[in-house]
Formats: C-alpha cells, sequence, structure tokens
C-alpha cells in the first residue's frame, strides 16, 4: 500500500523537476547538441595522429590512431602499441583487420550511411533521453577541452561524458558511467597531433593492390598472408559481399522496446565468417546503439550464450523459434536483457 | 628540596607549604624526576603486583604523537546519517510490507523488488569472445557513438585479444 502513495509523489516532483530543467537548460541544450555535430564532422574531416589510452574494468592499453581525410575518403589506422600486435585499417568503407600471427580479417561496412551521420532526429531523440550539461573547460593532452555530460533520464542507459577540442572539435577523452556513478569505459589521448605533416607511407601500401572484383577470391577469411607482405591483403570485398546492405522489412519485431529507442535501420546482410546472410536491427536512442541479430541457430554453437560484456559493450543472446537472436549494444545489461526477451517472429505467430 | 618532597608525600606539610612545593616542582624539571622517583621508592618499598614505570612521560609521548585534528566537527554529517539511518528503516518498513504481501498473496508490493533487480547485473569485464567480433563490427557500423569517436570504437575489436 506504501509504494502506491510514496510512487506517485516521487514521480510527480521528478517531472516537476524534469519540466524546470527543461525549461531553462533549451538553449544551452542547443548549443551541446551543436557541438555533438561539431564533433562528429571533425571526427570524419580532421587530419590527426596520437596516443591514447584505453581502460575497461582492470584492463589498460595503449594505441596509436592516425585519420587522415583527402580527396579519396578517409583513412584510419588503429594500432595497439601494447601486447601482441594488433593492428586495424579503415579506407571508407572497406576494414582490414590485423590480428597479429599473419591472419588478415576483412570486412566490409555495409552500413553505406551518408557523411555527417549525426541526423537532426536523432539529436532530437538524444535530447528526449538525457540531461545535456556543460562540466567545467579542462585542459587534456596540451588542449582546451570543452567538457559535456550527457546524463540519462532512466537507467536504461550510461552517462557519457566528453571532452573535446575546443577549436577543432576533436573528442580528446570520453567516460562511459554506469547508474552506480563507477566509470566503466574511457578513452582519453595522451599525446595528439591535428593537421600538419601526418605519416601517410601505410595509405599507400594498405590500398587494396585491385579493383576489379574478378580478381577477388572467394572465402579467404581463415587464410594466412605472408607477413611481409607489402600491402595487408586482397580484399574479399565487392565478390563476395553485396556492396550495401539490403534494406528489409524481415517482419521480426520487439515487442517491448525500451523507452527512448527508435528503430534506424532494418538490413539484411553478409556477415564475417558465416555463409548465411543475417537479419540486423538497430535501434538507437541518439547517443547509444543496439543492434538485434537473428540468424538460423545452428544449434552446436552454444559458445556465446547469455550475457557477455566489454565496458560499455554488452551482449545478450538467446535462441528464439530456432533462430539465434544476438544483441549488443553500448547500453546496461537490462537493456540488452529486455530486447532479446520481447523479440518476436511475427511471420510465425 | 629532597626532604621538602619527601615531607609533602608523607603529608607533613601546611597547605602553604605544599603549595609551594608543588609549584617548585611544576616548574623545575629536576624536582619533577625527583618527585616521580620518590613515588617509584615508594612503591618498590610497598611490593605491589608490578611497578609503574614512567606513566606520565609515555602517556605525554603518546598523546604527542597523536594527529591533531583542527576541522570542528561536522553537525551537518550526523543530520545526514540520521537520515540516512531513518531512510534505511523506511526501505526495511518497505521490505517487510513486501515479504509480508508474499505470505499473504500476490500484491503488487513485490514487482517493487523486481524494478530493483536489473540494476545488480553487473556481469565481469573482459574481452569479448573472438566470436563475437563480428557482431561488434557489424555494428559499429550504426552505432552513433562511432560517428563521435571516429575509429576509436574498433579499439574494442582489438581490445584484450
Amino acid at each position: 500500500m506504501q509504494t502506491t502513495v510514496v510512487k506517485p509523489l516521487v514521480f510527480s516532483a521528478l517531472m516537476l523537476l524534469g519540466g524546470m530543467v527543461g525549461a531553462y537548460a533549451d538553449p544551452l541544450r542547443q548549443e551541446e547538441l551543436d557541438w555533438l555535430q561539431t564533433m562528429a564532422f571533425a571526427a570524419h574531416q580532421t587530419d590527426y595522429s596520437g596516443t591514447f589510452i584505453y581502460q575497461y574494468g582492470g584492463h589498460v592499453e595503449t594505441s596509436r590512431i592516425t585519420h587522415i581525410a583527402d580527396r579519396d575518403g578517409e583513412h584510419g589506422k588503429l594500432e595497439r602499441l601494447d601486447g601482441p600486435r594488433r593492428e586495424i585499417i579503415r579506407h571508407n568503407d572497406q576494414v582490414w583487420c590485423d590480428l597479429g600471427n599473419g591472419k588478415v580479417k576483412i570486412e566490409q561496412r555495409q552500413g553505406g550511411r551518408e557523411f555527417p551521420a549525426l541526423l537532426p532526429e536523432q539529436l532530437t531523440l538524444l535530447s528526449k533521453n538525457y540531461v545535456i550539461k556543460t562540466a567545467e573547460e579542462e585542459r587534456l593532452a596540451g588542449f582546451h577541452a570543452h567538457t559535456m555530460v550527457f546524463q540519462p533520464k532512466d537507467n536504461l542507459r550510461y552517462t557519457h561524458k566528453m571532452w573535446a577540442d575546443s577549436i577543432s572539435g576533436l573528442l580528446l577523452k570520453s567516460e562511459v558511467i554506469d547508474d552506480r556513478g563507477n566509470v566503466i569505459e574511457q578513452y582519453s589521448f595522451t599525446q595528439l597531433s591535428i593537421g600538419g605533416d601526418i605519416d601517410r607511407s601505410w595509405i599507400a601500401s594498405n590500398q587494396p593492390p585491385t579493383a576489379s572484383p574478378a580478381h577477388m577470391p572467394h572465402h579467404t577469411h581463415n587464410s594466412h598472408y605472408p607477413h611481409d607482405a607489402p600491402h595487408v591483403g586482397d580484399p574479399l570485398l565487392a565478390g563476395t559481399f553485396p556492396k550495401m546492405a539490403a534494406s528489409i522489412a524481415s517482419g521480426w519485431r520487439v515487442d517491448a522496446l525500451p523507452d527512448g529507442f527508435r528503430k534506424i535501420a532494418e538490413v539484411r546482410r553478409k556477415l564475417h565468417g558465416r555463409d548465411a546472410p543475417v537479419i540486423q536491427m538497430v535501434f538507437s536512442d541518439g547517443l547509444a546503439g543496439v543492434s538485434v541479430f537473428i540468424e538460423q541457430s545452428d544449434h552446436d554453437d552454444d559458445d556465446h550464450d547469455g550475457l557477455s560484456s566489454q565496458g560499455v559493450i554488452q551482449v545478450y543472446s538467446k535462441v528464439i523459434d530456432d533462430n539465434l537472436v544476438t544483441v549488443i549494444g553500448e547500453v546496461p545489461p537490462q537493456t540488452v536483457m529486455q530486447i532479446a526477451d520481447s523479440v518476436r517472429n511475427g511471420n510465425n505467430p | 628540596m629532597k626532604n621538602n618532597i619527601s615531607a609533602l608525600m608523607d603529608g607533613e606539610l601546611f597547605d602553604d607549604e605544599a603549595d609551594a612545593v608543588l609549584d617548585q616542582i611544576k616548574r623545575n624539571p629536576a624536582a619533577q624526576t625527583e618527585w616521580h622517583m620518590y613515588h617509584l621508592v615508594g612503591d618498590a618499598l610497598r611490593q605491589p603486583g608490578h611497578l609503574h614505570a614512567d606513566m606520565r612521560s609515555v602517556l605525554r609521548e603518546r598523546l604527542q604523537a597523536e594527529p591533531t585534528v583542527l576541522a570542528p566537527r561536522n553537525r551537518e554529517r550526523q543530520n545526514a546519517r540520521w537520515f540516512a539511518l531513518s531512510a534505511a528503516a523506511s526501505i526495511m518498513a518497505l521490505a517487510l510490507v513486501a515479504w509480508l504481501s508474499v505470505q499473504v498473496g500476490p500484491e503488487p508490493a513485490p514487482q517493487m523488488a523486481m524494478q530493483q533487480q536489473p540494476s545488480a547485473l553487473h556481469p565481469a569485464n573482459f574481452p569479448l569472445n573472438s566470436g563475437l567480433n563480428a557482431y561488434l563490427m557489424a555494428h559499429q557500423e550504426f552505432s552513433p557513438s562511432t560517428d563521435v569517436q571516429g575509429a576509436a570504437p574498433y579499439i574494442r575489436t582489438v581490445a584484450g585479444q
């Protein structure tokens, strides 16, 4: 009985508070949303090179990132500096992963999204789900940083804190904080050069050697390339994978989509290491994303069942109607679980 | 001086004389040692179970070693603690109500416990199974956070493998 009395009171108090914040924070909010746009622009259009620390749980590692935007589009290289050599090279929508021991995995980004990618609707959604605050300006890696906090209005998402270079808008540091105030994942540049003379030697040597689909080998994802090869590997791109994932209406749906999330894509696509295409539905609350993958269950593949986690990323898998459903996103465990538990196949009611 | 101290200890001095001797003892360290020594001798002669060594100076040294707290006592904190305690008491009361209603029948109260449950889910952090990397890569193509962080999200794919 007590709960029914207390809850409406607390609820209305929160609503009142929320309303007040909303009324007074509007101009500020717009400014912060503009900042986010600037940051997205900077992430794609700036030439930079730097070293950053990535940390989640008790795990810390250092990586070097280089990004160049030119007439050919975007080139990015990410190298892990600690432990075994790991490297990811990206040219526009093509991604090469060198995970050491000479093995090269190649991915084709199939999202095919246009740049700049933060759409106005997305930002509207974001400001519905988060209270946006400006924090104190700080100095980071020698840069003057503009600090923003995106605080969720419920416990379905994490708090995001971002530090952006006040001149270029480049993200200098990012923290994700859970509902208990713990930082669960962070990136932070320790050294960064923006613009100027940035090493480009890796770009030429990592261009796909041939652009002709006729030369593309089929299913080479487990092949071993010589380690001293001047190029990372022949991309198995257009030949086996469609350039763009096909937008579809799969008939699958999420019955209890958590508040504030909206579907931003539904595609049928190839996934690396799988023969059959999978269905991918993507939901977003404006800042965080959740993908739902649906594929035919092969029964013997129970190694990734249940909940697993790495920093901000949560993965939850379960079998529904003989299909393996995998939900992955930068949201708390309860959010991925709620989504996975309410996935329904509308084709066989 | 020694005689005076001895007389003082034996209670043979008049009040004004005793005051004068005590005054001297206070100001003169040698007299203090003397005073202490006489007590020690007296104690030894009376043969108690144990002799107390220079308790006074031991005590003083211990006191000097203690950190000095200059901050005034915080009254707010007490209030906060009181509040926390009363809040805890209310939660206990709610829990009791919930428990009682469980005993009686399926009432709405247990739902509150259900709503609290998801927050308690905190899986251990570990590098994701490499089988999940394909999903992660595919997800990052679409996730809005990738737009702000550039290539940095790919770090999750290479981390800890």
